[in-house]
């Protein structure tokens, strides 16, 4: 049962690596991505929550681990993403049964409303907690790598969900055995 | 009923659970995670960032040798003019070493040039950040500076074994003490923000009432030697200040080089004396 989350795992690092080489060559055009939402998306809907909730975890890390640590204050706040994937993920799955959670659609949805979230928590971390001197205008900054961030996630989303599924079957692992109520 | 409630409170339960024991877990074990996940990261990095310089080097041989033969006469040009400035430095240096032994003053510390590659830049609204493909192998410090062609990129803020992130000038984390060109007075500056489409921008505090800038006729700000950075190194240019509302001292916005949101290499200035 171990392969659910490791595989997961490996689909979303692989579209985090992919996203960090976008956002390398979108650096010179004032542009950044931001996917929190897709990373969270298909494990929150699909997998139950011992599972999806590692693979979220895994993923957070990761992603914590090329970001910087944000200040606030004199104290280093270690791990914001870990926080406000896993708060996004334990939201998703709790909501999740009210809803068609497999369809590729809701999934596009949950993903650009997590995505919108988790920015949001960034950004508050990041801009408001962490004294930004200039706020007033890196609110208009953000809004605008929302967009983009929101345009890609509309784009992506479908062949990123196919292809953790996909990954699943090939891993054998059968995702009815994760929702047992419903099945 | 009482477990149904339960089952439907689980996740909450084991949100709060993980959260109060990330809270609890000791800043070292988060430290080992944090470099353990980004080492897992980083041959990815490294490796993209060799293939772009490959799929350069393979551009520059499709151009044809009469190309190369006008590149090389114009660098030549570049080079010469380079060498000339360079001797002239040695001699200043000399005599700088001459007058510091003849009056007893204290020697600036001197820095080993280390040129590095970019794997990584990370520029969004919450920070500006490099990634550089050296770090511990080639002994470069915490807080070295970085610096390139047209002045000042930034402050190496970590260090691993292989690669080290840079704060960039223009991230609101990094502070410099600086100066105005042909003015001695210190100031502040502290990274601003990176807009869209536009270049990057700082900020310049206590600056004296009398320093005056126009529009049209900019002032260069600079290092003013106090801290990591040698004196003089470029940051950016004010193009405007406004008094605070103290009436004692100004403050305004630094517009930085574009150019620092394309670097490909940059040099780290290691300090002699941490060695």
């Amino acid at each position: 049962m171990y392969r659910s989350w490791l595989i997961l795992f490996g689909t979303t690092l692989l579209l985090w690596c992919i996203v960090g080489q976008i956002n390398h060559h979108l650096a010179p055009f004032g542009a950044f991505l931001s996917v929190g939402g897709l990373l969270v998306a298909f494990a929150a809907l699909r997998l139950n929550l011992r599972h999806g909730l590692t693979a979220t975890i895994l993923i957070a890390l990761a992603v914590d681990a090329v970001e910087p640590v944000p200040q606030l204050g004199s104290h280093l706040f270690y791990g914001p993403h870990l926080l406000l994937f896993v708060s996004a993920h334990v939201l998703i799955f709790h909501l999740r049964t009210r809803f068609p959670h497999e369809e590729t659609l809701f999934g596009i949805v949950t993903a650009l409303l997590a995505n919108l979230g988790i920015f949001l928590g960034l950004s508050f971390i990041y801009i408001e907690l962490g004294a930004h001197p200039m706020a007033h205008t890196a609110w208009l900054r953000l809004f605008a790598d929302l967009g983009w961030s929101q345009l890609f996630i509309l784009c992506v989303a479908p062949w990123f969900l196919a292809l953790q599924q996909r990954a699943l079957e090939l891993g054998k692992v059968d995702l009815a055995a994760h929702n047992p109520r419903f099945f | 009923m009482s477990f149904k409630r339960f089952d439907q409170a689980r996740p909450f339960v084991t949100l709060g659970v993980i959260v109060i024991a990330w809270l609890l877990v000791p800043v070292a074990v988060k430290s080992f995670l944090r470099v353990t996940f980004f080492e897992l990261q980083s041959p990815v990095q490294v490796t993209a960032s060799y293939v772009r310089d490959l799929q350069a080097y393979w551009a520059d041989r499709a151009h044809s040798k009469n190309e190369l033969v006008e590149a090389a006469r114009e660098l030549g040009h570049v080079y010469s003019g380079y060498e000339f400035q360079a001797q002239q430095t040695e001699a200043q240096q000399a005599e700088i070493a001459r007058l510091e032994q003849l009056l007893h003053l204290p020697t600036n510390p001197g820095f080993r040039f280390e040129p590095a590659r970019v794997c990584r830049r990370d520029m969004s609204a919450w920070w500006q950040q490099l990634t550089i493909r050296k770090g511990a192998n080639y002994d470069i410090p915490v807080g070295a500076p970085v610096v390139y062609s047209g002045g000042v990129v930034g402050r190496v803020r970590e260090v691993r074994a292989y690669e080290a992130d840079v704060d960039l000038v223009s991230s609101p984390r990094l502070r410099l003490a600086a100066s105005f060109e042909d003015d001695t007075r210190p100031v502040s500056y502290q990274g601003g923000d990176n807009p869209s489409l536009g270049p990057a921008r700082g900020i310049v505090e206590f600056v004296p009432p009398d320093i005056i800038t126009f529009s049209t006729n900019s002032r260069r700000l600079v290092t003013s030697g106090l801290g990591e950075f040698p004196p003089g190194l470029t940051i950016g240019y004010v193009t405007r200040l406004e008094t605070g509302t103290d009436g004692l001292f100004q403050s305004g916005e630094v517009t930085l080089d574009p150019r620092l949101s394309e670097l490909a290499e940059v040099t780290v200035l290691v300090p002699l004396k941490s060695e």
